[in-house]
């Protein structure tokens, strides 16, 4: 007996595909998220064919560093900079109280980056390392992102460049020796943008941006850029337009740090 | 149609527009690339019967998604906006390389900005390209379109699209 072939008619192909796109959109992103993070894992090799990320490094012969290093101790420098202001001010108005500040090293998770979208990294550590949406990534201890999606054993960081990365900051003022509190987003290009930050406040290109404290996500201040441009704002005069470029050259990062604060236990 | 090949050629376009590669030919500083997807769509929607292309559609939409942050917006508005462009070939052949270019153009746009406005609903935008950066795919795919129509063709003989005997398309069905 000859068995009939079931083929739909064209609406209602187009009606069955459309209700599986819905149905698509309304499962969660950490569902669908597994999809995109397999192919990626799959893919891997293939989708880094001709990065930089592939390519060996070369040493500058001589006295002379490579920019990458020089900009590495530069940054280093900075933090130090930073933590030693911050010590001192805590020193001058709390020396009775005892620090609790953390050892840093010990709340790091060294990740690879394994693929790398517009404004966003793939990186090879996920929810079974302890990565949580929201955390903090470092690029040689300047921040450069946020963690985004996790999955178990893979996740992506979304990168201050990009305009859906809005965290708080604190500029530097050498002058008076203090910090301005404000926001900084991405401005999807290779930058970022400091918002809303009154003209009163003395700001200058070359200042300093420091990622600012968050409980539970960053214990000290640790830079994110100099800033490149500060004019007076063009929609509204009272405050500044303020570009941030970051330390980092992000094609050239290959290996990044999240910190994990791990929360004290009481007993 | 020849399924199997269709999947192989969409699963190597996803990984070469995705890979590391297409940064040698994006420009300006906020790396704008064409989208090989995006001109696979057009050409299938335009050559393929109906039928078939309606699957192409959204089998290059789910391909799209899957590239990207979120599963659905691409495989809806891929789904939609080709299934609209096979009727409307119904009214315009679309033979001349510039008319094809142009609705590579046109469909580009349609697509990013549906994908978008869906984006928002489920993510409030986050990841979604911005219509200026979607145009400028869209314009750049449809240039690329010039240069890459001839492999495309061959390739699409290749899985069995676009091949015609005594006037009729060995895929579609008589009436």
């Amino acid at each position: 007996m000859a068995r009939t072939k079931f083929k739909p008619s064209k609406l209602t192909l187009f009606i069955g595909l459309f209700l599986t796109g819905c149905i698509f959109l309304l499962l969660p992103q950490n569902v669908t998220s597994k999809v995109n993070f397999a192919f990626i894992d799959i893919f891997d090799y293939f989708l880094n064919m001709g990065s930089s990320a592939q390519k060996p490094r070369q040493n500058s012969p001589g006295s002379y560093v490579s920019r990458q290093e020089y900009l590495r101790l530069y940054t280093a420098y900075t933090n130090l900079e930073a933590q030693l202001a911050e010590q001192k001010k805590q020193f001058e108005k709390l020396s009775k109280i005892r620090l609790t500040e953390p050892d840093p090293s010990t709340g790091l998770i060294i990740a690879k980056v394994v693929n790398r979208k517009e404004h966003q990294f793939i990186i090879n550590r996920g929810s079974a390392d302890g990565l949580q949406t929201g955390q903090y990534v470092l690029g040689d201890n300047a921040v450069i992102g946020l963690i985004e999606q996790v999955s178990d054993d893979i996740s992506s960081v979304r990168l201050i460049s990009s305009s859906a990365c809005k965290l708080p900051i604190k500029i530097s003022s050498p002058e008076i020796n203090s910090y301005f509190n404000g926001t900084i987003q991405g401005d999807d290009k290779s930058g970022a943008r400091i918002l809303n930050i009154p003209q009163k406040y003395k700001i200058k290109a070359g200042n300093n941006v420091y990622a600012a404290e968050k409980a539970g996500l960053l214990s000290s201040m640790r830079i994110i850029g100099r800033i490149s441009k500060c004019t007076p704002g063009a929609k509204s005069a009272v405050v500044w337009d303020i570009e941030v470029k970051p330390v980092y050259d992000f094609e050239n990062i290959t290996d990044v740090a999240v910190v994990v604060i791990k929360s004290p236990e009481f007993k | 149609m020849k399924w199997f090949r269709f999947s192989l050629v969409i699963l190597a376009a996803t990984v070469i527009g995705a890979g590391a590669l297409m940064d040698v030919i994006s420009i300006t500083e906020q790396h704008i690339k064409p989208s090989l997807l995006l001109m696979l769509l057009v050409y299938f929607a335009i050559n393929c019967n109906s039928y078939d292309a309606i699957i192409c559609c959204f089998s290059i939409g789910l391909a799209a998604d899957i590239t990207g942050n979120l599963i659905g917006p691409y495989f809806i508005s891929f789904g939609v906006i080709g299934t609209a462009l096979t009727q409307v070939r119904k009214f315009i052949l679309l033979k001349k390389t510039g008319q094809q270019a142009f609705a590579i153009f046109l469909t580009g746009i349609s697509i990013y900005l549906l994908a978008i406005i869906i984006m928002k609903f489920k993510t409030s935008g986050s990841g979604a390209p911005t219509f200026a950066n979607a145009a400028a795919v869209s314009m750049y795919s449809a240039i690329l379109w010039f240069l890459l129509k001839i492999p495309v063709e061959t390739l699409g003989k290749w899985l069995g699209v676009g091949v015609y005997r005594f006037g009729n398309s060995l895929s579609e069905p008589r009436a």
